[in-house]
């Protein structure tokens, strides 16, 4: 058996490292256009704000593909899948044939379509290599705007700040984290923001970024105003990464479907990760959170199966977590009030700075937000994810008693 | 694998196994020095009022596999491979609270320690004392425990049973299989002799 697999990052490390767990014998080919061994992308905002150097961020020794038997094709672009003919074209030429296939391709920045993102100073951070082109081109002590109070431009907001930067980030929403926070939660994070000294422009669109000799020079938005900055960080979401797909049947589907064995509508091509769109725990309806945990899960569902096994996956609690200058936000699940809602229950404790907002529907606890204070967080998906009823619970969620020693004890 | 075995029905409450905990954990690893040192140690395990008004100790279970581990987004927590205990490696950790999200037993702590006192805060959790255990002693918990709720020792077969079952059905859990999705009075009961 020959297992081909498209993207070297946490989907399909995870689902290499699953697929020899059940065959210790066949042949595993892993693909990357990255010349690089795993890495973890989260980090790559701590290495910009110089909290973790470049030893850090490797998510495996060196000799792991060569202890579990990968064969590496790194730096290696793939620009053609053939699902007919089972083959997998690299831009170098060269032709890798599969029996199984797994599409791990991830995701990449969106860009936002205005004129002047091509200018010097221009940034988005994905990879190892944005990082290194945000090290070698940003001018020490430069003004940037951030493009999207995202979790990714609240972190690049932490760090370029750390660096001595100013920071102005650019937020379309009336609050950052729109999806995640509603106004009392963003409230506490636009406060350790400005703790941070980042400045804060909501509702606010971008309409062109200007330069000066290929250099950009300044951000105006929508409404007229225009932000003097040197530098531009796009942080407005992701795009899965599928062009090879381009001309199969599979093409036009991003994120690409998969059923609930997380293959294709061809039964030997799998796909996880950023790039998949899978089922969701609650609804059943096919959805891509495009987080780390859920590239991990899928991973080794995609990878059992792609051996022969037939694991479920049946979704995942959408999850964030975000730590802004030592607070913490975590969310889960279900946050915006739907048809079926019965009821959110809010208590703020505001001389603590916690925060804790729940949602219930239809007699069970189906979203979490929880800030300044994140121990407990675990319990609370862990009772969302079994889909437990509120009844049934030794203690009710909202209670002031919900904690391990009343849950489990 | 040799653990931490909590039995709740006999907790009384004292905390002697937090302190015992603390100082073991400090630059000093003495009491005396502890008090003194600029970060204070912090207990890896918690003792919270349980039901049927026992006493409630909490701590890391090792679980295998281990949802923190899977989610770690630094690669900072792995399993230790000759004690098979789930590690933290604070120099790796990044304090983002990914792992705080995953553990269904709420055992993370996040706060400053004496290794790497750069960093504001870093995840923190029972690590079954290694110089302890490498020098053939008990976890100072345990040592310290003088009614016999923290015991230490290795799984009988069945235990050991239960506990893959137990880490299975969590995992399995949190990654929600519907074949294997467990109910909750299972796993309770599970915990509950695994405790
Ligand atoms: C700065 C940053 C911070 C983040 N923080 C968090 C966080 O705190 N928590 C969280 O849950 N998630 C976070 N994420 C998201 C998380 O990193 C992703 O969800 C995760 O990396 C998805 O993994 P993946 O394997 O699906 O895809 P990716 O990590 O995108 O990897 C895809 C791989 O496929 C390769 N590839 C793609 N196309 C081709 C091709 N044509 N040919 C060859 N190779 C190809 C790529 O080079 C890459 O190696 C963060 C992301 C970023 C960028």
């Amino acid at each position: 058996m020959r297992y081909v697999i498209i993207g070297t990052s946490a989907a399909g490390l995870t689902a290499a490292e699953t697929v020899r767990q059940f065959d210790r014998q066949g042949e595993l080919i892993l693909i990357s256009d990255e010349a690089l061994r795993p890495y973890s992308r989260p980090m790559l905002t701590y290495l910009l704000g110089r909290e973790a150097g470049l030893e850090n961020i490797w998510l495996r020794p060196p000799s792991h593909f060569h202890k579990l038997n990968f064969k590496a094709m790194l730096g290696e672009p793939v620009a053609q899948v053939d699902p007919q003919a089972r083959e997998v074209y690299l831009s170098g030429g060269r032709v890798v044939k599969y029996d199984r296939l797994l599409i791990a391709s991830g995701a990449q920045p969106r860009m936002l379509g205005i004129p002047g993102e091509t200018l010097a100073g221009v940034f988005t951070l994905r990879r190892l290599a944005d990082w290194q082109k945000l090290e070698a081109d940003l001018p020490a002590g430069a003004t940037m705007a951030i493009v999207g109070a995202g979790p990714i431009g609240l972190k690049a907001a932490e760090a370029l700040r750390r660096r001595g930067h100013r920071v102005i980030l650019v937020e379309a929403e009336p609050r950052p984290l729109p999806r995640l926070l509603d106004d009392t939660a963003a409230k506490l994070l636009q406060e350790h923001l400005h703790g941070l000294g980042a400045e804060l422009i909501v509702k606010a669109r971008p309409a062109a970024i200007s330069g000066h000799q290929g250099r950009v020079r300044s951000l105006a938005l929508a409404d007229g105003r225009e932000l003097e900055v040197e530098g531009v960080l796009l942080a407005v979401g992701v795009r899965p990464r599928l062009e090879f797909l381009h001309g199969t049947p599979l093409a036009g589907n991003a994120p690409l479907t998969v059923n609930s064995f997380l293959q294709t509508q061809y039964p030997d091509i799998f796909a996880a990760g950023d790039c998949a769109e899978a089922p969701d725990l609650f609804s059943g309806k096919p959805v891509s959170y495009q987080i780390w945990p859920a590239a991990v899960a899928q991973g080794q569902v995609a990878g059992a199966n792609m051996t022969g096994a037939s694991r479920r996956y049946s979704g995942l609690l959408a999850q964030n977590s975000i730590s802004l200058h030592g607070f913490k936000i975590v969310s889960g699940g279900i946050l915006e009030p739907g048809p079926n809602l019965t009821e959110v229950w809010c208590r703020f404790d505001e001389r603590q700075g916690v925060y804790r907002r729940l949602v219930f529907q239809e007699g069970c606890l189906v979203g979490v937000t929880l800030a300044g204070e994140v121990t407990d967080a675990g319990l609370y998906f862990q009772i969302m994810t079994q889909k437990l009823p509120v009844k049934d619970l030794p203690v009710d969620p909202r209670s002031p008693d919900f904690h391990p020693g009343k849950v489990w004890g | 694998m040799k653990t931490v075995i909590v039995r709740p029905e006999r907790c009384v409450g004292c905390l002697q196994c937090r302190l015992a905990c603390a100082v073991e954990h400090s630059e000093s690893k003495s009491l005396v020095g502890a008090l003194g040192e600029s970060i204070p140690p912090k207990p890896r395990l918690r003792i919270y009022p349980g039901r049927l008004n026992y006493a409630f100790p909490n701590k890391c279970r090792h679980c295998d596999p281990a949802p923190c581990q899977q989610v770690c987004i630094a690669g900072a927590i792995s399993r230790e491979p000759t004690r098979g205990v789930i590690e933290i490696a604070p120099e790796r950790c990044i304090n983002c609270g990914m792992c705080a999200m995953a553990c269904p037993f709420g055992v993370l702590v996040y706060a400053a320690v004496w290794q790497v006192p750069e960093k504001r805060a870093v995840a923190l959790k029972c690590d079954q004392c290694p110089a302890r255990e490498q020098a053939g002693r008990r976890p100072a918990c345990v040592e310290a425990c003088k009614v016999g709720a923290l015991t230490y020792g290795d799984w009988q077969e069945s235990q050991e049973e239960k506990g893959r079952a137990l880490a299975q059905a969590v995992f399995s859990g949190l990654l929600a299989q519907p074949e294997v999705v467990p109910s909750m009075p299972e796993t309770i009961r599970l915990w509950r002799q695994l405790a």
